[in-house]
C-alpha cells in the first residue's frame, strides 16, 4: 500500500480507457510505490492489456491522469513518458545479437559504445546470459529471450516498468525461475513495476501492491491478506482445492 | 524425394540456359545431331561489334535500376497506407488491375495519353510506363510487411525511448530489409524485361536490350540471339544470386530453437 508521506513513483486518478469507442475501464485509480510491483490480476478480455498500453500511449483513448515520479505524462508520447512496456512476446530485433539488443534503447540516447557496456555487462551477468551476447535471438529458447527483452527494457533505467503477462507463454519451470529472478532483479535494481497477470500464483509471488480487474473496474487492495481474503480473486479456492488433494494423497 | 524434386528444378531451369549456351557457341548443327559438331565464338564477338548493342544494354540497365529504386521507395512508402487503410480490400484489388490488363492492354491504354504529354517515344515516357506497372507491384507485395507483429515492434522501440524516426531507420528498415530487397529485384525484373512497354511507349525510337534480341530473333540468327539472350538473363541472375533471402521467421514469429 502507498506510503502517504512518500511519493508514488506511478499513481493513475480517475483513468478511463476505451478501445473503438468501446468502454474498457472506467475511473480508474491505483499508486504503485517507488521500486515497488503492483500485481494486477484479472481474467483474459478483462482489460489488463488495455491499461497497460492506455499507461504506455500506444493507442486507445485514455481519459485521465497519469504521473510517473510526480510528473504528468498522460499528454506525451510514448517515447517520452518513461515508461516501458514488456509485451507477452519478447519481441527481440531480429536484425541485433543479444547484446545489441539488450543495449537498443541506450543506442537511441546516443550512447558510446563504452557506455553502453558499462550498462549491458552487467545486465548479461544479472540475467544469467553470459556466453549468449553474440547470439542470433532467433536461436534462443523462450526463457533466455524473455530474459535478453526484460535486460532491454532494465538498460534504459525506466521510470515504471509495465509487463504484460510476459511469463505466460513459458513451461512451468522456466515460469518460475523467471518469477524469481523478476523479483531479484526488481528489489536489488529498486524497479518501479505493473506486472498484470490471470496466474493467482504469479500475482502472489512477483507483487508488492495487490489489485484485480473485473468488470471494467480496478480495485486496488490495502495489503497481501485482504487481497487473499477476498473471495472474487480465487486465493481461498485454490487453498481448499489442494488442502483437499493434499488429505486424498495422505489418504492414498 | 526432396532431392528429385529438387534436381528436377535445377534441370527445369538450368536446361533453358545451356541450351542458349550451346546455341550462342554453336557455328555448325547439322540436324538430328545432339550437338553441334562445329563450335565459335563467333555470335559474341559479332554481338561485341553491333552497334547500338551496348548502349541499349546500358539504357535497360538503366531505365530498369530507376523504375526499381522508385517503384520500391514508393511503394513502401504507400503500401503502409494501403495495408491500414479501410478500403484495404477495394485499393488491393485496384492495384491488381495493371497485372490483369498486361503489359500490352496498358502500353496501348497509355499510348495516347503518353502522346499527348509529349512522353511517347523517349526514355522517361518507357520508364513512366513500366513503373506504373512496377509500383504497383512493389505495393502489393510490401502491404504485406504491415502486420500486427510489425506495429508491435515499433511500439515497443517507442518505449524504450525511439523517436518516430528512429522506430524508422533502426526497426523498421532493418525488418524490412528482406522485403525491400526482393522488392527491387522483382522490380527490376519487371523493367528488365519488358517487350511491350518499350515497342508501344518507345514507338521504336527506345532500344533496349529486349528490343535488341528480338530483332535478331526476327532476322533469323540463332547464334546471335541466343547470345544477347544470355546478356539479358546475367543481370537478373546476379540480382537473385546475391541478393539477401527473407526470413520469414523474423517476422512471422520467434519459434522454439
Amino acid at each position: 500500500m502507498a506510503d502517504p508521506g512518500m511519493n508514488p513513483g506511478l499513481r493513475v486518478s480517475g483513468l478511463d480507457v476505451s478501445l473503438g469507442g468501446r468502454a474498457i475501464l472506467r475511473d480508474v485509480d491505483f499508486a504503485v510505490d517507488p521500486h515497488s510491483t503492483l500485481a494486477v490480476i484479472g481474467p483474459s478480455g478483462s482489460g489488463k492489456t488495455s491499461l497497460l498500453r492506455a499507461l504506455a500511449g500506444l493507442g486507445g483513448r485514455a481519459n485521465g491522469a497519469i504521473e510517473v515520479d510526480r510528473r504528468r505524462v498522460d499528454a506525451l508520447p510514448a517515447h517520452r513518458r518513461g515508461i516501458v512496456y514488456l509485451n507477452q512476446e519478447p519481441l527481440l530485433f531480429p536484425h541485433l545479437d543479444v547484446r545489441g539488443n539488450i543495449g537498443f534503447g541506450l543506442r537511441l540516447r546516443h550512447r558510446s559504445a563504452s557506455r553502453i557496456a558499462v550498462v549491458v555487462d552487467p545486465l548479461v551477468a544479472a540475467l544469467g546470459l553470459q556466453g549468449l551476447e553474440s547470439r542470433d535471438p532467433l536461436t534462443l529458447s523462450g526463457g533466455e529471450r524473455q530474459r535478453v527483452a526484460f535486460g532491454r527494457a532494465l538498460a534504459v533505467d525506466p521510470a515504471v516498468l509495465l509487463l504484460d503477462e510476459p511469463f505466460a507463454s513459458l513451461d512451468p519451470a522456466t515460469r518460475l525461475s523467471m518469477q524469481t529472478l523478476f523479483r531479484q532483479v526488481a528489489r536489488d535494481r529498486g524497479i518501479t513495476a505493473l506486472f498484470v497477470t490471470h496466474d493467482l500464483k504469479e500475482c502472489l509471488r512477483v507483487g508488492d501492491q495487490f489489485a484485480a480487474i473485473r468488470d471494467g473496474r480496478c480495485r486496488v487492495y490495502p495489503g497481501r491478506a485482504a487481497f487473499c481474503a477476498d473471495p472474487a480473486n480465487g486465493v481461498a479456492a485454490e487453498i481448499a482445492f489442494w488442502s483437499d488433494a493434499g488429505t486424498s494423497l495422505r489418504r492414498e | 524425394m526432396r532431392r528429385v524434386s529438387n534436381i528436377a528444378l535445377w534441370t527445369a531451369f538450368l536446361a533453358p540456359v545451356a541450351l542458349l549456351l550451346v546455341w550462342s557457341f554453336a557455328w555448325r548443327w547439322p540436324w538430328p545431331a545432339p550437338l553441334p559438331n562445329r563450335w565459335r565464338a563467333s555470335a559474341w564477338t559479332d554481338l561485341a561489334a553491333t552497334g547500338g548493342l551496348g548502349a541499349a544494354a546500358l539504357r535497360s540497365l538503366g531505365i530498369a535500376t530507376t523504375v526499381a529504386v522508385v517503384a520500391t521507395g514508393l511503394g513502401f512508402v504507400t503500401s503502409r497506407s494501403v495495408a491500414e487503410a479501410r478500403a484495404r480490400e477495394a485499393l488491393q484489388w485496384l492495384l491488381h488491375l495493371p497485372f490483369a490488363l498486361s503489359p500490352v492492354v496498358l502500353g496501348v491504354g497509355l499510348e495516347y495519353s503518353f502522346l499527348r504529354a509529349g512522353l511517347a517515344g523517349n526514355l522517361v515516357g518507357v520508364a513512366l510506363a513500366q513503373g506504373i506497372l512496377a509500383y504497383a507491384y512493389a505495393v502489393i507485395l510490401l502491404s504485406g510487411l504491415w502486420t500486427a507483429r510489425v506495429g508491435a515492434f515499433l511500439e515497443g522501440a517507442a518505449t524504450l525511448g525511439a523517436t518516430p524516426r528512429q522506430a524508422w531507420t533502426l526497426v523498421l528498415l532493418p525488418l524490412a530489409r528482406p522485403l525491400l530487397a526482393l522488392c527491387f529485384v522483382q522490380t527490376f525484373l519487371i523493367s528488365w524485361f519488358d517487350y511491350a512497354l518499350v515497342l508501344l511507349i518507345g514507338g521504336g525510337r527506345v532500344a533496349t536490350l529486349t528490343t535488341s534480341l528480338y530483332q535478331f530473333v526476327q532476322s533469323g540468327d540463332l547464334r546471335l540471339a541466343a547470345a544477347s539472350a544470355l546478356l539479358l538473363l546475367l543481370p537478373p541472375l546476379v540480382a537473385l544470386v546475391t541478393q539477401a533471402q527473407p526470413r520469414p521467421d523474423a517476422l512471422a514469429g520467434e519459434p522454439d530453437p
